[in-house]
């Protein structure tokens, strides 16, 4: 009965907002609606928008069809924030990211495999004279040391035997002189579960891997589990938000992605050029194989492949 | 996030419409809330991702009416807006309101009051929002967005909506009361002990007055209601417009508030209008007049005058003690205007200025 008094008594259109609204805030809002109906042609949800709702919403209430998956109660949920490495100077003023959703009896390495950067999958080498062997090995098999930082200590990545201590260098640079920082410790990252860890919020964090490609990461928000979340643990870490980035397309044909980039090309117009698989061999090769022109070719992973 | 345009007001509207029907009976809100028709707050043409959004920005508002420093009443009030925006909204799943984990103490202390103080419909409201899984139990309050703000809104408390802030009572409260009592009867006793006659104490021993604690008791209890009284005398000014009582309460209020005031402006009048004259030498660099009021400005630094203009409307008390302790400073550390040292007056008054 005490709902009664709250919602409306009659049938409303909740898309209709009332002439004569005593709130100030449907009396803006009316005005900015009008606006928009005078200014946009077509009110449609663009792309992006159904990407990011979808991403948002995909997996609330899911629950697992094994019952050893569910989630229990007082499971903690972690919201993270994995910045790109910047690479396109537009972005400098507003890193992208995407967000993650990670449990808190999660450990470290299962938030590592999850992170998808895009350094991962390059391929080293100059293919122009046997572009049929190019994709042989990505960066993610040869390189697989990594590394998290975090309060101080370094959580490195040993599953592997090629896994190496990326941290050891900083480690050893802060000890060689009084730089002021405590002792920063080296640790395996599979030992550890989120809950283990002591965090701040806010603060941000580190992620390295490839040696070189740094990942800054902020933790947003740590809550308990709720009824209405995704309770299925196969399916975290879970990634709810991703920074849309516009692939490059293939020069010649502007329609597929493109896969290879050429340096000194003199059958290029413009240098680097970007080629997709198909016009690539179609322009530098003739009918047998042999390499037309001079050129160095590379092998080109675009960051928007994760779209 | 950006604040949703208009809603801050018009939560506080209800909220305050709430506080002067001085109950915390649900029936009245809830008739409150359907005169405004305030489900409609989430109409309006939006797709799902907007809805999301601003359903979330608004349970955040409300909330924070929720916790304290926020008096009682209006506490009561925000668990009401809470649950009927709570059941209002028209996103599937619904969004969820956050409580931080440190504020979940106080709020359920907060239900304790409730239940002792009898108000049985605003325990069975929180228990039923609990019920429906309202609630996110959250590390912080707010949930981080990194967006680069024009400028950084101070989040300002509506200051009817305050609890008066009672500093003397919460030095004074009833535990440390009962202690002192307890400490006081000891002492007495151990006064009896020592002296010859065992029943009361010697006469050479009575250093303190014996009923001082009563005394204490008497005289927070005064301050108490007269904060009380204030309160409701300020709040009847502001709401009552233009009719003969009001500028009665308003000259009582004025008349207890700043006859204190008034004196000491008036003896601050007296001293600085004392401006001596500077030698015709000095004739371009005449020490003028600088009124401590804010507004005007006048005289050779404009920088140093617009300190003390950017004072912010004093509240009642504030600015009492704010002008006593200027006139005190002043009155003391007032020196000798003579030709030399005009230019040392000058600097050492704005430097005192400063300094407050």
């Amino acid at each position: 009965s005490i709902d009664m008094l709250m919602s409306s008594e009659k049938e409303e259109d909740p898309d209709v907002i009332p002439e004569d609204s005593s709130l100030l805030t449907l009396r803006i809002r009316k005005k900015d609606l009008e606006r928009r109906e005078e200014t946009i042609i077509v009110d449609r949800a663009c792309r992006q928008e159904t990407l990011t709702y979808e991403m948002e919403s995909h997996a609330t209430g899911k629950r697992p069809d094994n019952p050893t998956d569910l989630i229990e109660e007082g499971e903690l949920l972690l919201t993270l924030n994995i910045f790109y490495p910047v690479i396109f100077q537009k972005h400098k003023d507003h890193k992208p990211y995407q967000t993650v959703l990670v449990l808190g009896s999660q450990k470290l390495t299962e938030l590592r495999d999850s992170i998808s950067c895009v350094s991962d999958l390059q391929i080293g080498g100059e293919f122009s004279s046997q572009p049929d062997q190019a994709p042989e090995h990505i960066s993610k098999d040869l390189y697989k040391s990594a590394f998290f930082y975090f309060e101080g200590i370094f959580y490195n990545d040993k599953r592997y035997p090629e896994c190496r201590d990326l941290s050891r260098t900083i480690i050893e640079w802060s000890e060689s002189h009084d730089r002021g920082y405590e002792n920063l410790q080296s640790v395996k990252m599979e030992d550890y579960v989120f809950n283990d860890l002591s965090l701040k919020i806010g603060f941000p964090y580190l992620y390295c891997h490839q040696g070189n490609c740094e990942h800054i990461i902020i933790i947003t928000d740590i809550r308990l589990i709720h009824h209405d979340d995704c309770l299925d643990r196969n399916l975290y870490p879970l990634l709810i938000k991703k920074h849309w980035l516009c692939t490059r397309k293939c020069f010649v044909c502007k329609m597929y992605t493109a896969r290879w980039v050429t340096n000194r090309d003199s059958l290029a117009p413009q240098d680097p050029c970007f080629f997709c698989d198909v016009c690539f061999r179609m322009l530098h090769y003739d009918a047998e194989g042999n390499k037309l022109g001079e050129f160095l070719a590379y092998p080109y992973v675009d960051p928007g492949i994760f779209n | 996030m950006s604040a949703v345009p208009g809603l801050k007001e018009d939560c506080e509207e209800l909220l305050g419409a709430f506080q002067q029907a001085d109950t915390v009976r649900f029936e009245r809100f809830a008739e409150l809330w359907r005169e405004r028709r305030f489900y409609t707050v989430f109409h309006g043409r939006m797709r799902a991702l907007e809805r999301n959004k601003l359903t979330k920005k608004t349970l955040e508002l409300a909330q924070q009416y929720f916790l304290p420093p926020y008096s009682f009443q209006i506490r009561v009030g925000a668990l009401y807006l809470l649950y009927g925006l709570y059941n209002a909204q028209l996103c599937q799943p619904k969004q969820k309101i956050r409580i931080a984990l440190k504020d979940w103490p106080e709020i359920q202390k907060f239900q304790q009051d409730l239940l002792d103080s009898q108000h049985y419909d605003a325990a069975y409201i929180f228990r039923r929002l609990r019920l429906a899984r309202a609630f996110h139990f959250t590390a912080m309050p707010k949930l981080l967005t990194y967006r680069t703000k024009k400028k950084i809104e101070e989040n300002y408390f509506k200051e009817e909506f305050k609890d008066p802030s009672n500093r003397v009572n919460s030095l004074i409260t009833n535990d440390v009361l009962e202690e002192l009592m307890n400490i006081h009867d000891h002492y007495q006793k151990m006064k009896c002990v020592i002296s010859a006659d065992k029943s009361q104490p010697d006469k050479a021993l009575s250093l303190i007055k014996d009923d001082f604690v009563v005394n204490l008791k008497d005289i927070t209890l005064e301050h108490q209601e007269w904060q009380q009284n204030r309160m409701k005398l300020f709040r009847n000014a502001k709401v009552t417009d233009g009719t003969e009582n009001k500028k009665k309460e308003e000259t009582l209020l004025e008349s207890e508030g700043s006859e204190r005031a008034n004196a000491l402006a008036r003896i601050k009048y007296r001293s600085y209008s004392a401006v001596v004259e500077v030698s015709k030498s000095r004739r371009h660099r005449q020490v003028q007049l600088e009124s401590s009021e804010s507004g005007s400005s006048c005289g050779k630094s404009p920088s140093r005058s617009k300190k003390t203009s950017r004072r912010p409307q004093p509240a009642w008390r504030r600015g009492e003690m704010q002008v006593a302790e200027e006139a005190v400073t002043r009155h003391i550390g007032m020196p000798i205007i003579t030709e030399e040292n005009s230019d040392e007056e000058e600097v050492s008054l704005s430097k005192r200025r400063r300094r407050r």
